[in-house]
């Protein structure tokens, strides 16, 4: 009889390690664990042992039994994962084609620029101002010393409304609104904006422009605070190679004032076609506040003094990303605009 | 103002600088040199003779030369193609290996005759047509017949190796339009020796010319009379200075009156003292009437024009032009000078409006040394008589309207040093300002620092400041940041508002853009869907497309779309937050422009932008900035719809105000923006009143244990129905156990009959307290069928 249960065994893990698919496991299971199965009608015969026999007998074909069953479970496990794997296989997608967009917008570089300007003085405790872009002609140049027939008016041609009011050609006129909102306290303020000019639109020119104006005053204030400011201001927008130099110039409302540049992106200020052999471009222009210009605006010029700057928003753009036409800013071609995602 | 090395050098000791480091030193000084140019350059130049000059056998233009270069280098045969070329002319020959500034001489055969060298024009050797004559432009340059043959430093003979600095003069230093004031500024700058020359040139008789102001727009006029002139060209080194200036030679007396006014800045004017109508010149201005000028045009003058009269006829307009009554002409044998002093202002609205600038003009504008006459004028007087063989000559005599007083700035060493940051010593600022001709007087801590006549731009401490850094040098300004109270830097409310709008258009996908504030009168009225005001209308655009001042952004979005459609780029989400400016309200405006699909996928999946999309963005906006829904709402737009589709648009309502419109736009809109055939959605929005609303802080709401059921329930109903009024019903009639209602399907077509549709919607059940039974929820069903029935006349739908 035991000899019959190894005949079985054998037989039955012959016949579960040539099944081929599920239904032959089971087949194989009906076979020989079903009630019905040579196996199991052994199990009747367990009574008419003796004790002994019935001990010996019994544990060895529960142990048939168990081996056989384990056989199946373990083809079984076998076979299901062939058969996932062929079902996965046969789900290959394919990868390269476009994912479900969840990008950005791009950002007209212009105001990447004014953002990011705006955030580094931001950290520097500077305040954000706003203006009207239509001005009068008194905070647009006179509050800003240059009176009428001033021959510095020439520098700017400007748009009229009408003989008193004008479009702003420059930021600077917040600087007025600033100092009289303020009452002869500190100040520390940026304002960016837009202004315009009566020049013909060309790959340089531009009628209308942006610029970020810059005021401080306070008690104490001289040059070296302003060198200091831009110097940080050119190294967080431009990176921390990049030095500055001030040349001395013009502004009306300004005295001492300067040309601010910054040494060259392209050859790190040896000289090349890029910077015109100086080693250096221009970036902005500042200067300390001219002491008629706090007076007019009520602060003595006795006890303060200020520094203001202003810079062109499209001409940093300019340097940052090689961008050869300042019309490009204005015509907002999407396949310009869409190079600029980067958050 | 062009000047020239050459001519500085007279003036100034400038000995071992280069051309490149005077102009870094005067641009550094806040000079800026524009440009650093040769006036003309070429090598293996020599002056050579034409001893034959022969046609050539095979050309109807050419010759064939044979020219004497000196005993050094002998007759050479020379193709010449100029006109000019002829036997006995002294010529500029540029020998083989000759470097000119279009290229190199090479010997060569010139249609099979051999030819050694080049016979120049001065064109050829660099020089600025503008400085030549029609005939030196055309031909090759006639030396004068005393040139000496075998003359190797060609340039240096014709007084053409010069350097030209470009300087940029700007408005505060209208004293550097001088050559004088230049060299005293290249002397401060390299502490360099500068001699100016003066000569006092003796009357021989006083005038009988009378001459006075009316006005006091001419503040002071001298004069003076010199006799017996002699018309004739210039010489030649006065033509070349002239030249490296920019300024071209006419004759000798016209060539003084320039040159001195280039070397002192002060503009002068020569009558014809024959043709006065009267001993006298008289500055007014309240002339009106026509005026006939030096260049043969009539030019109405007006009240405030500064004219120079005699006898009342004008023979100048004073600092703009002379007449041509008294004009200076080759028969002119006695002159008088004019040097005086007129107002900018009245000259630049002179000039301006009759479209007469001249150097003159532009020195009286920015602003000229009043109290040099009697220099000027000696020094021209030496010149006429050098020149033009003038002689018996005139007291000088000066009309002043006031007496002068030298200006005094009171300052210190230590203000000097505060405003600048640095820690000059006294030594150091008084030597300074004595380069620059200041003189400094110390009183105790203070100084008296006295202004040279010449500079019209010093008035207080901060300009000394500005002269003693500009000469020392920003380097040497210590970079310290300012110690200042601490402060957070921080935007305001509606700037943080303003970059969350922006960043979250952009987090979906819209490009941003910016476009220009003017816009043609055209423009104006076109897509402006909110603001009716009065627009800002420019007196003086350069164009009719920059004539306004836009109350609006859609027009110009659109217009970019438009762009971009015609570049092939078709699918497009675009916006922009600028300032609206008219003359009643300054306002940030949002517009938005969304055409043909949005591509998810690309090309895969593709939804067509619609009304939908738009309103999504606009519930996102509200959102971001923390607005509930429930204080705005979208009503149809009742009026204004030439531009949007009636049926699917909206306007947006918040605060008892409509603040904004979008929709699909107007089938009539695609042709004229050309937009193709696509679909367009549009917005123009104020973002002011969001940007200003006050938003209650978040709290939170505590989230219920209990489960919710949901039911679907599906009814048809007239199509004019707002769902929106439905989902409310709901929720009354549900008395309260319906949390949320939403539609997941809107059917019209197929069984459903015309004017109807169905709405599948799905009511959410549940209560924060207890878990809902099913007998609750049926009867709750049970009332909203009732209640949707009897409100909207709905149907079930099996």
């Amino acid at each position: 009889m035991a000899q019959s249960l190894d005949l079985i065994r054998e037989e039955a893990l012959k016949k579960i390690s040539d099944c081929k698919n599920t239904d032959e496991i089971n087949e194989v299971r009906n076979t020989y664990l079903s009630k019905k199965s040579e196996l199991m009608s052994l199990m009747s015969t367990l009574g008419s042992l003796t004790p002994d026999e019935r001990k010996e007998f019994g544990m060895k074909l529960n142990q048939t039994k168990s081996q056989i069953s384990e056989a199946l479970n373990a083809k079984q496990e076998e076979l299901a994962t062939v058969e996932l794997n062929k079902k996965l296989a046969s789900e290959e997608i394919d990868i390269s084609l476009p994912g479900r967009n969840f990008s950005r917008g791009g950002k007209n570089p212009f105001y990447i620029i004014e953002d990011e300007i705006t955030d580094i003085f931001l950290g520097m405790g500077f305040s954000v101002a706003s203006g009207p872009e239509i001005e009068t002609d008194l905070f647009n140049f006179e509050l800003l010393n240059i009176p009428k027939d001033h021959p510095a008016r020439d520098m700017q041609d400007t748009f009229y409304i009408n003989d008193n009011t004008l479009l702003r050609t420059h930021t600077s006129p917040v600087q007025a609104h600033t100092m009289q909102e303020s009452k002869g306290e500190p100040i520390r303020i940026i304002c960016p904006g837009k202004t315009y000019r009566r020049d013909d639109d060309d790959a340089t020119h531009s009628h209308q422009f942006a610029q970020i104006e810059g005021l401080v005053i306070d008690k104490g204030i001289n040059i070296g605070h302003l060198k200091a400011t831009l110097e940080l201001f050119a190294k967080k927008m431009f990176g921390e190679k990049r030095e500055i130099r001030l040349r001395s110039s013009y502004f009306p409302f300004t005295e001492p004032s300067v040309e601010v540049d910054i040494t060259c992106a392209n050859c790190g200020g040896k000289g090349c076609s890029m910077c015109k052999g100086t080693g250096y471009i221009e970036i902005l222009g500042g200067g300390m506040v001219h002491p008629n210009v706090l007076k007019m605006n009520g602060y003595d010029p006795e006890v303060y003094s200020g520094f203001a700057f202003g810079i062109g928003i499209e001409r940093v753009a300019i340097l940052r990303y090689g961008i050869d036409d300042i019309r490009k800013f204005y015509q907002n071609d999407v396949r310009f605009i869409e190079q600029f995602k980067k958050a | 103002m062009l000047i020239s090395l050459n001519e500085l050098k007279k003036y100034v000791d400038i000995s071992n600088l280069t051309a490149e480091e005077i102009a870094n030193g005067l641009t550094f000084a806040g000079v800026e040199v524009e440009e650093v140019s040769s006036f003309a350059s070429g090598t293996n130049l020599v002056i050579g003779e034409i001893l034959e000059c022969e046609k050539h056998p095979d050309s109807d233009h050419l010759h064939i030369l044979k020219v004497n270069l000196g005993q050094k280098f002998g007759v050479e045969q020379i193709v010449c193609g100029a006109p000019n070329a002829r036997k006995g002319l002294k010529v500029i020959v540029a020998r083989v290996g000759s470097k000119l500034p279009d290229g190199e001489i090479k010997k060569g055969v010139i249609r099979g005759v051999e030819s050694n060298g080049m016979c120049c024009s001065l064109l050829e050797l660099g020089v600025d047509s503008k400085y030549l004559t029609e005939q030196q432009t055309k031909g090759i340059e006639e030396l004068n017949p005393n040139a000496p043959v075998g003359e190797e430093n060609v340039l240096e003979y014709l007084n053409l190796d010069d350097t030209v600095l470009n300087l940029k003069v700007l408005a505060n230093r209208p004293d550097l339009l001088s050559l004088y004031n230049v060299a005293k500024e290249v002397g401060a700058i390299f502490d360099r020796n500068v001699s100016i020359p003066s000569k006092e040139i003796p009357s021989s008789f006083t005038t009988k010319v009378v001459n006075k102001s009316e006005t006091d727009r001419c503040s002071q006029f001298a004069i003076r009379e010199v006799r017996n002139i002699k018309i004739k060209s210039s010489p030649k080194w006065l033509s070349s200075v002239l030249s490296s200036s920019g300024i071209r030679s006419i004759n000798n007396v016209v060539d003084i009156g320039n040159y001195v006014m280039l070397l002192t800045g002060q503009p002068l004017h020569m009558y014809d003292l024959d043709k006065l109508p009267k001993n006298e010149l008289c500055a007014k201005d309240d002339f009106v009437g026509e005026f006939v000028a030096l260049d043969d045009k009539s030019y109405r003058v007006i009240k405030n024009d500064i004219v120079i009269s005699s006898n009342n006829i004008p023979m100048c307009l004073g600092g703009v032009m002379g007449s041509k009554a008294s004009e200076v002409d080759a028969n002119t044998k006695n002159v008088v000078i004019e040097s005086a002093s007129f107002d900018g202002a009245s000259i630049r609205h002179t000039s301006n409006r009759l479209g007469l600038a001249s150097e003159s003009s532009q020195r009286f504008v920015k602003g000229i040394n009043k109290y040099q006459s009697n220099d000027v004028l000696n020094l021209a007087t030496q010149l006429l008589i050098e020149l033009a063989g003038a002689h018996e000559i005139s007291d000088i005599k000066n009309w002043e309207k006031s007496i002068y007083n030298q200006q005094v700035v009171s300052s210190s060493y230590e203000k000097i040093n505060d405003r600048l940051g640095t820690a000059f010593t006294n030594e150091q600022i008084k030597n300074v300002l004595t380069r620059l001709n200041f003189e400094v007087e110390e009183k105790g801590d203070k100084i008296d620092v006295l202004v040279p006549k010449y500079r019209l731009d010093i008035d207080g401490s901060a300009d000394l400041s500005e002269e003693v850094i500009r000469l020392l040098g920003y380097e040497n300004v210590h970079s310290v940041l300012p110690r200042l109270d601490t402060k957070v830097g921080a935007l305001t409310i509606s700037q943080t508002r303003k970059r969350i709008v922006q960043n979250l258009l952009l987090d979906n996908g819209l490009d941003e853009c910016v476009t220009y504030s003017l816009i043609s009168k055209k423009e104006a009225d076109k897509f402006n869907l909110l603001n009716n005001e009065d627009k800002y209308q420019i007196l003086n655009p350069l164009t009719d497309d920059h004539e306004i001042f836009r109350t609006h952004i859609l027009h110009s979005l659109l217009k970019v779309a438009s762009y971009n459609v015609n570049r092939q780029n078709k699918n497009l989400a675009l916006f922009e937050i600028s300032n609206m400016m008219s003359k009643q309200s300054r306002n940030n405006h949002l517009a938005i422009v969304l055409l043909g699909k949005d591509g998810n996928r690309d090309l895969l999946e593709t939804i067509p932008y619609d009304f939908y999309h738009m309103k999504g963005l606009v519930e996102s906006i509200f959102n971001s900035i923390g607005i509930e829904n429930s204080r705005y709402k979208f009503s149809r737009i009742s009026n204004c719809n030439k531009e949007l589709h009636p049926g699917k648009s909206a306007e947006i309502v918040f605060q008892n105000q409509v603040i904004g419109k979008f929709g699909e736009v107007h089938p009539s809109i695609y042709n004229e923006y050309d937009l193709g055939k696509t679909n367009c959605v549009v917005l123009e929005m104020n973002l002011d009143p969001i940007f200003d609303a006050k938003v209650s802080v978040n709290k939170m709401n505590p989230i219920s244990k209990f489960p919710t059921v949901e039911r679907d329930l599906a009814v048809i109903l007239d199509k004019n129905v707002l769902s929106s009024d439905l989902i409310k019903a709901i929720k009354v009639s549900s008395k309260g156990l319906a949390k949320d209602a939403k539609v997941f399907d809107v059917y019209s077509g197929n069984n459903i009959s015309e004017n109807k549709k169905s709405i599948a919607i799905k009511i959410i059940f549940g209560n924060d307290e207890k878990t809902l039974v099913d007998k609750e929820i049926n009867d709750a069903m049970d009332n909203i069928k009732f209640d949707l029935a009897k409100l909207f006349k709905t149907e079930l739908r099996s």
